[in-house]
């Protein structure tokens, strides 16, 4: 029982930093996918349901042009500093154009009838992704790029404080012996000829190796629960880096062209931007190709550099869903808000798990957001409009 | 006294008729046309009870198959729990544990209700989700419910009660319409129209909304007891968002507000999509071809919708858009035919069923966003009226 666990076990404080960064670094996604929410909620007030769909066609682009690229091959590593890039390219592209057609055939026919209207249309377009992509689609592809095209499939061990000396200096002395053990092992095991079976001997050492090897890994355990350790996969340092640098670029975008200040003033009031001389539609036009490449550059990274999801046509459900929340929380229709909001978002999930409730941690986003909702519906950046007659 | 005798008599036939199909049911129809008889039942009792939220009072829920399964799990733990050691028959005891099922998802109602008073629309979508994946989450965890392998209801029924499922799609249906003749039920509807006017004009609106939301998820509460004993096994997967939109479709296809729109849209897509899952070969041609010609009946409906302004262009050209595209349909086909990657690829039929529900969704949203009958319904008086 998870209950039984937190406080027969005690939680294991040494562990939180880590915890707290990996948060923050799968934050840094939600980020990226809730500033699309946040944009398309801001310029047209909808919820733009399909845009864990843009997502999900975003990581299907990605797999296709890294089969494209590398065939069934694994990798070579020289490539990867164009290869990489390309397949991010073509990610936000791609899905660019998916957002762009969304608006351009789905939701602006609709712009003038009831917003309910919108909103049931957003839930048929994600169902109709979702489901109508499994016909075209191959769903769980056999090899996930993850495994094929992961350069930095490593991780990074910083110590916060360092293991205790006695047994980290206990650990490395099992190491050798664990060393020495399993040589000794493997010697005599080639001296067995193939096809008989090892005699008394060998078991003897292997079971010596066994041991060895148990005393070591235990004694490693212990040494790096004594520390405060943080353990960052590589690529996923270098996915926090990438989004840090396209929130940067989107800041210089909104804030500073003359497009952004069209975006700004569209969403601040759509009529009259309108009748301001700004071309509204346009301007919706920038919005979803901005929001969905951002989701799809999202997509090509997560399905690149974190392992173990596999991509079918649900992809895009549950980081679209936290995604959404993340804009919620941070106060939807605010683009600071979204990024703050994705960052507690990944912070909460990671500390759920590290409290020992995985099981519950995709009902947390629901929680929060009902928690929101409830007792601050503008968020925590934004501001509840009060409603004139 | 003719009202009290008028009014005995149609319970009489309603009850009479639920037994009518019944009989009819068994006697003559195959296995898997009884479980689409009976599905069709609850898949009307549940439109009907979200149409009371979403379409008479005009709130916008997406999470009703949290409140089916609420009902299903409880009157399902129930029955594990204490049918054992109590007298009653399984005749008796089944509708109880629809009640049962009924009160807790009323009391989950009240929770989301709650919360819909400070949010509308599209927030108060998003919570009504919320909550239905909280529920599933949890139900998945929960060991005392067997968690994510589902649990075994001992004893079901041993045949179908064909009966009970229309007599509670009927109640439900009543119950929507006599509430509508009511001046509560009137209240319901200035609520939809305008929250703020009609609480000037003195109805309660929280206690309008809240109610709503407890009558709403009370029925479908008790269709999901009576699914727990009619199928014998529950298991969380049954009650994914996919159940929510399904419900969802047949509500908005119906038409918001009306509940004869609601029945008919539930009777259609409870049973046709699954006649789909019979085929085990649909060919990629013909899907495609549809796609296309989808598309170009909508491009079509909407052109003579914004550029045909006479009325008797318009009654040809609104059947001819449709004509047209289902003979685009048959003729892309072939021709798609000849492109052998399409012709030789195919799926089967159970695949496309949710592809049905989705398209329908947006098709309806572009073409008729009211949905089939809009806020009309079907009553003697209209009859009568166009007799006249």
């Amino acid at each position: 029982m998870a209950v039984d666990h937190l406080f027969a076990a005690g939680v294991n404080f040494g562990s939180l930093p880590a915890q707290v960064v990996n948060g923050i670094l799968i934050g840094s996604l939600y980020a990226l996918i809730a500033l699309g929410y946040t944009m398309v909620y801001g310029v047209l007030r909808l919820i733009n349901f399909a845009h864990g769909e843009v997502y999900m066609l975003g990581a299907y682009t990605a797999l296709f042009v890294s089969w494209l690229i590398y065939g069934n091959q694994v990798a070579p590593v020289h490539t990867f500093w164009w290869a990489l890039p390309t397949m991010l390219l073509a990610s936000m592209t791609v899905s660019a154009l998916v957002g762009v057609i969304l608006e351009r055939f789905a939701y602006r026919p609709l712009r003038n009838e009831p917003r309910i209207a919108s909103l049931i249309t957003a839930i048929g377009l994600s169902l109709l992704l979702q489901f109508g992509g499994q016909l075209f689609l191959p769903v769980a592809p056999p090899p996930n790029i993850n495994a094929k095209v992961n350069p930095y499939s490593d991780s990074m061990t910083f110590y916060l404080k360092p293991p205790a000396k006695p047994l980290a200096d206990k650990a490395s002395s099992l190491e050798a012996e664990a060393t020495a053990t399993e040589k000794a092992y493997n010697e005599a095991l080639s001296g067995v000829p193939s096809g008989e079976e090892p005699g008394p001997t060998v078991t003897a050492l292997r079971n010596n190796y066994f041991e060895a090897r148990n005393a070591y890994e235990e004694a490693k355990g212990a040494a790096a629960n004594s520390g405060v350790s943080v353990t960052i996969p590589k690529g996923q340092l270098i996915m926090f880096v990438v989004t840090m640098f396209l929130m940067a670029i989107l800041r210089h975008l909104v804030m500073f062209t003359k497009q952004g200040r069209a975006m700004r003033a569209v969403s601040h009031d759509f009529d009259s931007a309108s009748l301001m001389g700004i071309n509204v539609n346009s301007t919706v036009t920038f919005t979803f190709i901005l929001g969905s490449a951002l989701a799809g550059a999202g997509a090509m990274m997560s399905a690149t550099f974190i392992s173990g999801v596999k991509i079918d046509t649900f992809y895009g459900l549950l980081p679209g869903v936290k995604a959404f929340v993340a804009a919620v929380l941070g106060g939807i229709g605010n683009i600071p808000g979204a990024v703050l909001g994705g960052l507690l978002m990944g912070v909460a999930e990671s500390l759920v798990i590290w409290v020992g409730w995985g099981d519950y941690k995709d009902a947390v986003a629901f929680l929060i957001l009902i928690g929101v909702l409830m007792f601050r519906p503008g968020g925590l950046l934004g501001s509840a409009k009060v409603e004139k007659v | 006294m003719s009202f009290w005798i008028r009014r005995l008599a149609s319970i009489a036939l309603a009850v009479g008729g639920c037994f009518l199909i019944d009989w009819f049911a068994k006697e003559n129809l195959k296995d898997f046309i009884v479980r689409l008889v009976v599905l069709a039942a609850l898949y009307i009792t549940l439109a009907v009870s979200l149409n009371l939220i979403n379409g008479i009072t005009g709130q916008f829920s997406i999470g009703h198959a949290a409140f089916y399964q609420v009902g299903a799990y409880a009157a399902g733990l129930a029955t594990v729990t204490f049918y054992k050691s109590q007298p009653l028959g399984l005749a008796l005891w089944i509708p109880l544990m629809m009640l049962v099922g009924g009160v807790t998802a009323s009391v989950a109602g009240l929770v989301v209700g709650l919360p819909s008073l400070r949010l509308r629309g599209d927030y108060l979508a998003i919570v009504t989700l919320g909550f239905g994946e909280i529920i599933r989450i949890v139900t998945q965890n929960l060991k005392v419910v067997g968690a994510a392998s589902g649990m075994a209801v001992e004893p079901k029924m041993s045949t179908p009660m064909i009966w009970l499922a229309w007599l509670l799609a009927i109640t439900s249906i009543a119950v929507c319409r006599n509430l509508l003749q009511t001046a509560h039920g009137l209240g319901f509807l200035a609520v939809r129209e305008d929250e703020i006017a009609s609480s000037a004009m003195g109805v309660n609106v929280t206690r309008t909304k809240v109610a709503a939301f407890v009558l709403g998820s009370a029925f479908a509460g008790m269709a999901g007891g009576f699914l727990a004993h009619y199928e014998g096994f529950l298991i969380p997967t049954m009650f994914t968002m996919d159940v929510s939109f399904i419900i969802l479709t047949m509500v908005v296809l119906g038409g918001s507000g009306s509940v004869t729109g609601s029945v008919i849209a539930a009777i259609l897509l409870s049973t046709l999509p699954e006649f789909l899952r019979d085929i085990q070969q649909i060919s990629m041609a013909g899907l495609v071809a549809a796609a296309i010609s989808i598309i170009a009946g909508v491009v079509a409906v909407r052109y003579v919708s914004q550029h045909v302004h006479t009325p008797s262009t318009r009654r040809i050209a609104y059947p001819g858009a449709i004509i047209g595209s289902i003979i685009l349909t048959v003729v892309l086909s072939k021709v798609l035919a000849f492109i052998p990657t399409l012709a030789n690829a195919s799926t089967d039929g159970s695949r496309i069923r949710l592809v049905i529900f989705a398209v329908t969704l947006v098709v309806l949203m572009l073409v008729r966003p009211q949905g089939l009958l809009g806020h009309r319904e079907f009553g003697w008086g209209s009859l009568r009226r166009s007799e006249a």
